[in-house]
């Protein structure tokens, strides 16, 4: 059962607090993403739990045993860095088998997992070489074989594709995943990119300033984000907020004011504790606005930009005194920047947040 | 432009001619004497007053690096008009390169003696170059106050030497204040030490090739010199000049081996000292001291002034120069006929009349390496007893002989 | 206003003439300076190999009847091996002791340790001192009577030990290895410290979480991979070596008492040209001749270390 548990783990640099009270368990063969805007702490907390770093308060448990004392190389862990740290001097071949060098296993051993490895990796031609000699794809693969030779408990992988190409990085996407699933392993990947959070992931932690903003499945924090930021974090283009300002309550519904011009009646499935005069944010996914008047509502708004991709076309629009609403079409949509068009929305899947940015639900 | 030009130059002509008419000519004067300008320029002012048409200024150059300025001055053809020569090989190398002007038949030198004179004479022409100014002389300095406090009866031969040297060492008193840190002062101690073993005929002999410095006799004194390790001060491997010094001037240490030139400092710093030749190999043997010639004034060949140069250089061999370079240096001076009103001095020239020639100074610094080097090199080696005196004997003897 | 083609084709070459012009300006005062003094000197230190000048005055041209008589006469040659393996002593003690001391510190300043910049600048204080200064000062804390070393080892009861460093054969050189390396190791600190920052903070890391000790973190990763730095030092050490002058000639003369035990090349060098009270008048060429055998080992050697060294660099990324 290798799985890892956070208890209340706190970090600080000095004075300034990185890591807040963390509590997290990631299950056996999980593959958890850690996500986040560049400073949350998504890097430390991974950090953390490889021990490169100490904790200031808190506990680690691998696999049900106690490891924030430990040093690094006792915890079963092997992780993948940003930049590959690949040996320089050494070739593919002594930088995969560094670690079981160390460990004083057999030069048949060592050979063996090296070459098993490399065969899964399609890095065999290569054992010889420099990584100097090698693309950053190929890079990339010996940085993940000399993790799989350690035959870990956890893999750890900071933000390991960031320094790929666009093209590359979703083909790796898809090689990890594959990965993940013949290796059956419990994986913790690091990442600001949201769009690998939510194809890679059996579950995302959404990070922002050291504490945890919400933890779930990827769709899970789509369609329900607990809060205004996982909510503009999660989904590309980002989700469009809309100023609004209560005016009337009850047990099933919450009417609100937007923008003076258009009022919606936002349901509820619980009770809210609204009330009248709350300021409140609205908010609609791009690719869930439809070109038209819908009855449940409408925001009218300028045309300043249209991208055409063929499959589907990105709209621009002000509304009112609000810039850049996006809204996303599928196909081709017959509309010239300058145009007025109305946008129209669902309430099922729209989204309202209170004063404090609590979802309301 | 032109007529102007000329006529500059016609002025400028004019006035440089009156001015060598109407001034004294205007002599340089170098010299490594820095501590002795005063006296010089007092003894320069005696020679104007005698001499008005001739000014004499006197510039003294450090004296580490005065082999260095001068020679490149003379190289480039400037340099003094009267130069302040050192001895033997050293102004071999101005006087063999034609720099200085041959002084014989020029200058009456008929108070000097020939083995002063041997020091400023090129081997090759055999004719001198520098009038020879002051001889140093090497003797024993003993700290009087230390004696009498330890009833110390001063010591007359090598075993009287040693006995004293042990009463002292065992009243916690270092005997010898010498170190070999600097191998120079090794070479000067020998020369207290050694002559008196080698005995009078050697110099002599090694100097004509009768003999060389495997010679017995020179390897027995070089054993005598051996036994006063220990009555140097511990650590005396690494006591250097300035530590010897300061040992015999702060009273820890009774007894001194160096150079007549330390008169002047330690009676200024006070002690009450005598001194003494150095001991006699047994009770009524000879007791020698070493002597060499420090150096002399010879006039540059290039000089424009040479017949006013030449006018000094006879001032500097009467004796009226030497009274006064006895007054005021409390130097030996070369030139017979001055009396010292100084006692230590005038015990200093008494000892002369038991002189033999600092040995490697005087005979072996012409090619290299010198006998000083090889000597200085073996005195270390034998008194921090890493070679026998055979072998420091046999080193010396070879490198003088394998030398140019 | 149009350009013609002529016009376009004279613009372009007005620039690169521009351009030529400041490289130009850019590399003449160096080499100007460079070929003052450093290339008519040496041209002159060969030219005056070749002749006869013993005492002030050049004499006749000898072709390489110098070289012959410092590398063949046997009392001559005997001096300058004796110098030479003094100098050689002075190279690997320094590669030891100067250099790996500075690799220690380096490696430990390299953590972070707390005052960190405070031990960086200590350590890099005698450095900027001037070594007639340390020598000078040195010699009188080694001072057999008054100096401060034997002092201390008297008060700590060691009197067995407080010996005259400078006075025996067997310590005077170690002596002034020591000091040198006092005086120096800061310079070699700082290099490797940089070196070591150079070396991205993953590789270490990495390596610790393939449970490497850090002995073997040192010797297997930063070690190979600061290699530009040794080259650099390993190659100024020799250059300064086999130049070392300053401090055998402060601390112990010219001649490089106590009987030869720290003579060094530099210094027969000095006393063959220039000549001193005790070796006799100067001889520019036999000084010459030794200056330019010491100038072509060196430079002979530098570059076959400096070629060998470079051959084992790996770039970083």
């Amino acid at each position: 059962m290798a799985n890892v548990v956070l208890r209340s783990v706190n970090k600080q640099f000095g004075e300034v607090k990185v890591i807040k009270d963390v509590n997290l368990t990631v299950e056996d063969n999980e593959f958890v993403v850690f996500v986040g805007p560049s400073g949350c702490g998504k890097s430390t907390l991974l950090r953390l739990i490889a021990g490169l770093e100490d904790l200031t308060s808190g506990e680690v448990h691998i696999e049900e045993e106690r490891v924030d004392h430990l040093a690094p190389s006792k915890r079963g862990v092997a992780m993948v860095f940003q930049s590959y740290a690949l040996y320089p001097h050494f070739t593919v071949r002594q930088n995969m088998g560094y670690a079981l060098r160390v460990a004083k296993e057999s030069k048949e051993t060592i050979a063996k997992k090296v070459n098993d490895a490399a065969s899964v990796l399609q890095l065999t031609e290569y054992l010889e070489r420099k990584p100097k000699a090698l693309s950053g794809g190929q890079r990339q693969r010996v940085a993940i074989g000399r993790a799989i030779v350690r035959d870990p408990k956890v893999f750890l992988f900071d933000a390991p594709l960031s320094n790929l190409d666009a093209k590359l990085r979703v083909q790796m996407r898809i090689e990890l995943t594959k990965l993940h699933r013949s290796l059956n392993a419990t994986m913790i990947y690091v990442t600001h990119d949201q769009v690998e959070a939510m194809t890679m992931a059996d579950k995302i932690v959404v990070l922002r300033d050291g504490k945890v903003e919400q933890i779930g499945a990827p769709l899970d924090l789509y369609n329900a984000p607990d809060n205004l930021f996982v909510a503009g974090f999660i989904g590309s283009p980002s989700m469009n907020f809309f100023d609004g300002t209560v005016i009337n309550t009850s047990n099933t519904d919450v009417e609100i004011d937007v923008k003076d011009s258009v009022k919606i009646k936002f349901p509820l499935n619980e009770p809210s504790n609204l009330s009248t005069g709350d300021k409140v944010s609205f908010g609609v996914r791009p690719e869930h606005f439809t070109i038209g008047n819908t009855n449940q509502g409408t925001f009218t708004g300028e045309v300043y930009a249209v991208e055409r991709l063929g499959g589907e076309t990105y709209l621009y629009l002000y509304v009112g005194d609000q810039k850049e609403v996006v809204a996303h079409m599928s196909g081709d949509q017959k509309i010239a920047i300058g145009d007025m068009v109305e946008i129209g929305f669902s309430l099922k899947q729209s989204y309202l947040f209170g004063p404090h940015g609590d979802a309301v639900r | 432009m032109r007529k102007f030009t000329t006529r500059a130059l016609l002025v400028a002509a004019a006035l440089s001619a009156s001015v060598s008419t109407l001034a004294a000519s205007e002599l340089n004067f170098w010299s490594w004497r820095q501590e002795d300008i005063a006296a010089y320029e007092k003894i320069i002012a005696a020679f104007e007053a005698t001499h008005p048409d001739i000014k004499i200024t006197y510039t003294a150059h450090e004296a580490k690096a005065y082999n260095t300025i001068l020679t490149t001055a003379l190289a480039g053809g400037s340099g003094p008009d009267i130069i302040h020569t050192r001895a033997y090989g050293s102004l071999e190398a101005i006087s063999g390169a034609g720099y200085l002007e041959a002084l014989d038949g020029q200058v009456d030198l008929s108070l000097l003696s020939a083995d002063e004179l041997l020091g400023t004479t090129l081997r090759a022409d055999g004719r001198i170059y520098a009038v020879p100014f002051a001889s140093q002389t090497v003797v024993v300095y003993y700290n009087k106050d230390i004696f009498d406090a330890n009833n110390i009866t001063v010591p007359e031969t090598f075993e009287e030497f040693k006995a004293a040297s042990t009463a002292l060492k065992a009243a916690g008193i270092t005997p010898l204040a010498n170190g070999t840190a600097d191998g120079w002062t090794v070479e000067i101690m020998s020369g207290a030490i050694m002559p008196n073993f080698y005995g009078s005929g050697f110099f002599g002999e090694v100097t004509s090739g009768a003999t060389d410095f495997e010679d017995a006799r020179y390897v027995g004194a070089l054993e005598k010199m051996s036994e006063l390790a220990e009555f140097m001060p511990t650590g005396f491997e690494g006591v250097d000049y300035a530590t010897m010094k300061a040992l015999f001037t702060s009273g820890a240490a009774a007894m001194f081996i160096g150079g007549s030139w330390e008169i002047n400092g330690f009676r200024d710093a006070g002690i009450n000292f005598e001194i003494m030749p150095g001991p006699a190999a047994e009770a009524g043997g000879e007791r020698m001291v070493a002597t060499w010639l420090d150096g002399g004034y010879g006039v540059n060949a290039a000089s424009e002034n040479k017949e006013d140069a030449l006018e000094f250089i006879r001032f500097t061999a009467t004796t009226p120069f030497a009274q006064m370079l006895t007054d005021e240096l409390n130097n030996v001076a070369a030139v017979d006929g001055a009396m010292s009103s100084d006692a230590t001095l005038s015990r200093v020239s008494s000892f002369h009349s038991a002189a033999t020639p600092y040995i490697m100074l005087v005979a072996f610094r012409f090619d290299t390496p010198t006998g000083s080097t090889l000597l200085q090199s073996g005195l270390q080696e034998l008194m921090t007893g890493a070679k026998t005196a055979a072998e420091v004997a046999a080193d010396v003897s070879n490198g003088i002989k394998t030398a140019e | 206003m149009s350009m013609t083609n002529a016009d376009y084709e004279k613009a372009k070459r007005n620039r690169t003439l521009k351009l030529k012009l400041w490289l130009l300006f850019l590399i003449l005062p160096p080499a100007a300076i460079l070929i003052v003094f450093v290339f008519v000197p040496m041209g002159s230190a060969v030219w005056y190999s070749v002749f006869d000048w013993d005492g002030l005055v050049r004499k006749e041209f000898i072709g390489l009847a110098n070289f012959q008589d410092i590398l063949f006469n046997p009392l001559k040659n005997k001096v300058l091996f004796n110098a030479f393996m003094n100098n050689v002593k002075v190279f690997v003690s320094l590669m030891l002791v100067q250099n790996g001391i500075a690799l220690v510190i380096a490696l430990l300043l390299a953590r972070n340790p707390k005052g960190y910049r405070f031990y960086q600048v200590v350590f890099f204080l005698p450095v900027i001192l001037s070594t007639v200064i340390i020598g000078f000062q040195w010699k009188l804390f080694l001072n057999p009577v008054f100096g401060l070393v034997n002092k201390f080892l008297h008060n700590i009861g060691l009197h067995d030990w407080a010996l005259p460093w400078l006075g025996l054969p067997e310590t005077a050189l170690n002596s002034m290895l020591l000091v040198n390396s006092w005086h120096w190791f800061g310079f070699p600190t700082l290099v490797f410290l940089a070196a070591i920052h150079r070396i991205p903070k993953d590789f270490i890391e990495a390596a610790r979480l393939d449970g490497a000790s850090e002995w073997r973190i040192a010797r297997e990763i930063i070690w190979p991979l600061m290699a530009p730095a040794i080259t650099i030092i390993t190659v100024l050490t020799f250059i300064g070596s086999f130049n070392w002058f300053e401090i055998p000639y402060i601390m112990n003369g010219l001649e490089g008492s106590p009987a030869g035990s720290t003579d060094m090349l530099g210094l027969m060098f000095y006393r063959t040209a220039f000549g001193s009270v005790s070796a006799g008048g100067s001889n520019f060429g036999s000084g010459s001749a030794l200056a330019v055998l010491m100038f072509i080992f060196i430079f002979v050697f530098s570059i076959i270390a400096t070629k060998y060294l470079t051959s084992r660099e790996v770039e970083m990324n």
